[in-house]
């Protein structure tokens, strides 16, 4: 039998707001432990939540970056269940009346092609304490720390729309584009921002049944996400194909032996209308003025980056896929250099230098000034590409200006016709062979001698002019 | 004074010399929150818990003038009024006014048993912040006094918008006082008549042909829902006392059951240990709704606005409510199990499932020497005129 697996993905997002969702307390979970701490996220008797206005906006804009339909009212409700990372016992979330629904993203699948994919839900929701398990010593102990408990989250809740990981990889990519897009997430799942839960099942091909699901949790990075989903279609259909149910229940994904192990039976609690937190109301007006405020996305930019500078399809596709890179493209553009020499030094050159640096668009050493100001000599002919190169290296090692290094490093390209001239004459006076090859027709000896004279210019000659000299040098001998 | 009538006796209680409430003396329920002293809230299940925070309506209170004398004995969790003091330290004459928290009516019943005034505001009108509570949807502070107008410039001083309180309804300040004319329609809804004991139903009467001696007009009208308050009020209530009392674990304060080996058992001995009867099986009934039979909690919240367009129906031909505070004697000091509680308030309730302010006026329902309390329910934001009604047509009689 074939199988295929049908896979729905539940995405919690750290909201970037400056405070918790129902309190003033700063939204800094890494802080030191139970820094952050009021009667309020700690749910002291008398206390009374007091919705964030600011998360309200930024889960609004998440839900119009994910083509979401907001809704004019939607309201929390108690999500009850007792542990100890919930001393209230119940989560405020929204479960009846969320504040987005049926949204969509275009998202690359296995076969390289873009498909649609639907989002159910968008909802805000709180975020519980954390509890750290010191098991080890003679008497096990549980810490809560509740600098994390009432921060505020969205969680998008995906259609059963994907079949393979590599579609739950392509959604994920893009999701984490357009909310970073918005600036309501960094959306890193290293950094616990982003956390994902898959829902697997598998079937017949061709059927449209939905079977008995799996969930699977502790994935830490989109790669893992594809690991975990591929390991679990694999255990059900060996489960199926001996003969065995699949039943209903968590899966927890384990990074370094890569497999899932059961956690726990799916646990849903009851959900009912909180009594205290005001319903949300959307009014037209304010919707507007929410649209208004959402940043241009991925897809716009794209269009206009081909429209503005000229780029082709793919490389517009490219420099605007993230909104941190996008605007460093823009700000080099800006200081001079061409649009084209900018999109291809950016991706050839700076992108990989700033992965094995460990740095991004943002926070890069080389700043879209330095880097404009090492791409204007080079479109100037000042320096050559290869010296570019080697600045473009140095500068993530110090903080000179680019033109300093090409002094320093004596990067200044020879493209003066005299000296050029000399050194090209030299060069044939020396190496009789060569010439004598290229007037027998071997054409590839024109590409020894022009090495020969990089070689005598330290690699400073203008290559372009070189080669004009060296052909006009030995058309005339 | 009665100190052994006190739970905690104000240590400092000086009479302040300015503001409106300067020299006005109140006790307040345990549950509402004055910083730094004891808010058990009559349960063990915050044993030893002392408020971080002024609530609002106490740091406003303070801000007036009033001095808080101390805090009083109150039924756990303000759950009926078994073990209520706060009624008989006013009675006593201790004090000015005593704050109470009401959620089926306990402010209202309390002041009919000591045959003093006791007032529930519009819902939303008065800051929750720092009331320890039940039901946050039905209770609000309620004010004891000796006059309307006593219970009015305590409620002036209390009343408007919190910031610390986004449940509030959003309106202004209502005028304080507000003078109104009306003397037109009283209407009565039969089928709350239906279950007064024959004294309490002579006593009503009583109280509505001297309303009719005043000027006023008695309309019969009818509610056919009116028995579902009750059921609606336990069901809902239930519900959110029971989501209300989760955070009661033990762990931060309150009382720990000793020698559990892991912190289920924990949570489970010291929750069995921490409430008493009544508020227990409240608890566990609201979890059945949660856990068992959630359709019936949706059909509690449908039938309760239901109940809200039905009385506002009705406010639509008359100007106000009447009702007996209590349907007979009152019993609601030794009321220990649900439906205990709940008969004893039958009557007061329907103003907590709708949210209308509710005036409880003593001297006017009496027969055979027992004052059953008359109770004025007037439409939402009302509250000054109805006080202001009150105070004028007591002044006539």
């Amino acid at each position: 039998m074939d199988f295929e697996a049908v896979i729905g993905l539940e995405i919690h997002v750290q909201l970037s707001c400056a405070t918790k969702l129902f309190c003033d307390c700063p939204n800094s979970p890494g802080d030191a432990p139970n820094i952050n701490t009021c009667p309020i996220c700690l749910w002291l008797p008398g206390a009374i939540p007091r919705l964030s206005e600011e998360a309200v906006e930024k889960a609004a804009m998440v839900c119009l970056a994910l083509n979401c339909r907001i809704q004019n009212e939607s309201a929390f409700d108690q999500k009850v269940y007792y542990y100890p990372d919930l001393p209230k016992g119940y989560q405020l979330s929204q479960h009846h009346r969320p504040l987005g629904k049926n949204g969509w993203l275009e998202a690359a699948g296995a076969d390289g092609n873009s498909r649609r994919l639907r989002i159910h839900h968008v909802h805000m929701e709180e975020d519980v304490a954390k509890l750290v398990h010191e098991i080890e010593g003679r008497t096990p102990i549980s810490l809560v720390d509740f600098n994390r408990a009432g921060t505020p989250l969205v969680e998008i809740v995906t259609e059963p729309d994907m079949r393979s990981s590599q579609d739950a990889m392509g959604f994920l990519r893009a999701l984490r584009a357009q909310i970073r897009y918005t600036g309501s997430s960094d959306c890193s799942m290293e950094q616990g921002s982003m956390r994902v839960d898959a829902n697997i099942s598998i079937r017949e091909k061709g059927s449209d049944q939905l079977n008995t699901k799996v969930e699977v949790k502790n994935m830490n990075s989109i790669r893992n996400v594809c690991d975990a989903i591929d390991y679990e279609i694999h255990r059900q259909i060996a489960c199926v194909q001996s003969g065995e149910p699949v039943v209903l229940h968590t899966r927890l994904w384990d990074p370094d032996k890569h497999v899932t192990t059961a956690m726990r039976g799916k646990f849903a609690g009851p959900c009912i209308p909180d009594p205290a937190v005001p319903h949300i109301l959307i009014t037209e007006t304010r919707l507007q003025r929410l649209k208004e405020k959402l940043p241009e996305m991925p897809d716009q930019k794209a269009r206009r980056f081909v429209r503005d500078y000229a780029l082709p399809q793919e490389t517009a596709a490219l420099m605007s896929a993230e909104r941190d890179l996008s605007e460093y493209f823009e700000a080099v553009v800006r200081l001079g250099p061409s649009s084209k020499t900018a999109a291809y030094w950016i991706s050839a050159h700076l992108l990989p230098a700033l992965k094995d640096h460990g740095q991004s668009p943002a926070d890069a050493r080389v700043t879209p000034e330095r880097l404009a100001g090492l791409l204007v000599m080079l479109e100037n002919d000042e320096i050559n590409a290869g010296s570019a190169k080697s600045v473009l290296s140095q500068m993530f090692e110090n903080d000179r200006t680019p033109e300093r290094i090409v002094e320093q490093s004596g990067f200044r390209q020879v493209s003066d016709a005299d000296a050029l001239q000399d050194i090209v004459l030299s060069v044939i006076e020396k190496n009789p062979s060569a010439v004598e090859n290229y007037r027998n027709g071997k054409t590839q000896a024109v590409g020894f001698l022009m090495g020969q004279v990089m070689r005598a210019t330290q690699g400073k000659a203008n290559p372009k002019r070189v080669q004009e000299i060296l052909q006009k040098a030995l058309a005339a001998s | 004074m009665d100190t052994e009538l006190f739970a905690h006796l104000n240590p400092s209680a000086e009479a302040a010399l300015n503001g409106p409430l300067a020299g006005k003396t109140l006790v307040v329920w345990p549950s509402i929150s004055v910083r730094g002293w004891p808010a058990e809230a009559g349960s063990t299940a915050l044993k030893g818990f002392a408020a971080l925070e002024d609530a609002t309506v106490v740091e406003r209170l303070k801000k007036a003038g009033a001095v808080l004398a101390g805090s009083s004995q109150m039924s756990e969790l303000g759950f009926g009024l078994a073990g209520d003091t706060a009624a008989l330290i006013l009675e006593r004459g201790s004090v000015d006014a005593a704050l109470v928290a009401d959620a089926l009516g306990e402010a209202r019943a309390a002041a009919a048993r000591v045959r003093r005034f006791g007032f529930k505001p519009t819902h939303g009108t008065i800051s929750r912040c720092g009331l320890i509570g039940l039901i946050p949807s039905m209770e609000c502070v309620g004010i004891l006094a000796d006059s309307p107008a006593a219970i009015s410039r305590i409620l002036a001083g209390m009343a408007g918008l919190d910031e610390r309180d986004p449940s509030m309804l959003e309106r202004p300040k209502p005028d304080f006082p507000r003078i109104s004319e009306a003397r037109g329609a009283v209407g009565v809804i039969q089928e709350s008549e239906e279950r007064l004991s024959p004294e309490a139903s002579a006593g009503f009467k009583q109280a509505l042909s001297k309303l009719e001696s005043r000027g006023f007009r008695i309309v019969r009208t009818g509610l056919a829902d009116f028995d579902l308050f009750s059921t609606v009020h336990n069901v809902v209530g239930s519900v959110e006392a029971s989501s209300s009392c989760g955070k009661y674990d033990g762990v931060r304060y309150g009382h720990r059951a000793a020698g559990a080996k892991n912190w289920n058992e924990m949570y489970l001995r010291t929750r069995a240990e921490s409430f008493g009867l009544p508020v227990k099986s409240y608890l566990f009934q609201g979890a059945y709704f949660q856990f068992e039979n959630y359709g019936a909690f949706e059909n509690a919240c449908r039938i309760r606005r239901r109940l809200v367009e039905g009385i506002e129906g009705i406010f639509k031909t008359v100007d106000m409510l009447a009702f007996p505070t209590l349907s007979g004697e009152f019993r609601a000091d030794e009321a220990r199990s649900i439906e205990a509680v709940y008969d004893a308030f039958s009557l007061t309730l329907p103003a907590s499932v709708t949210g209308h302010p509710a005036l409880q006026i003593p001297g006017l329902a009496v027969e055979s020497k027992q004052d059953f309390g008359l109770q004025l329910v007037g439409p939402y934001g009302s509250d000054a005129g109805l006080l202001d009604l009150a105070d004028r047509m007591l002044a006539d009689l």
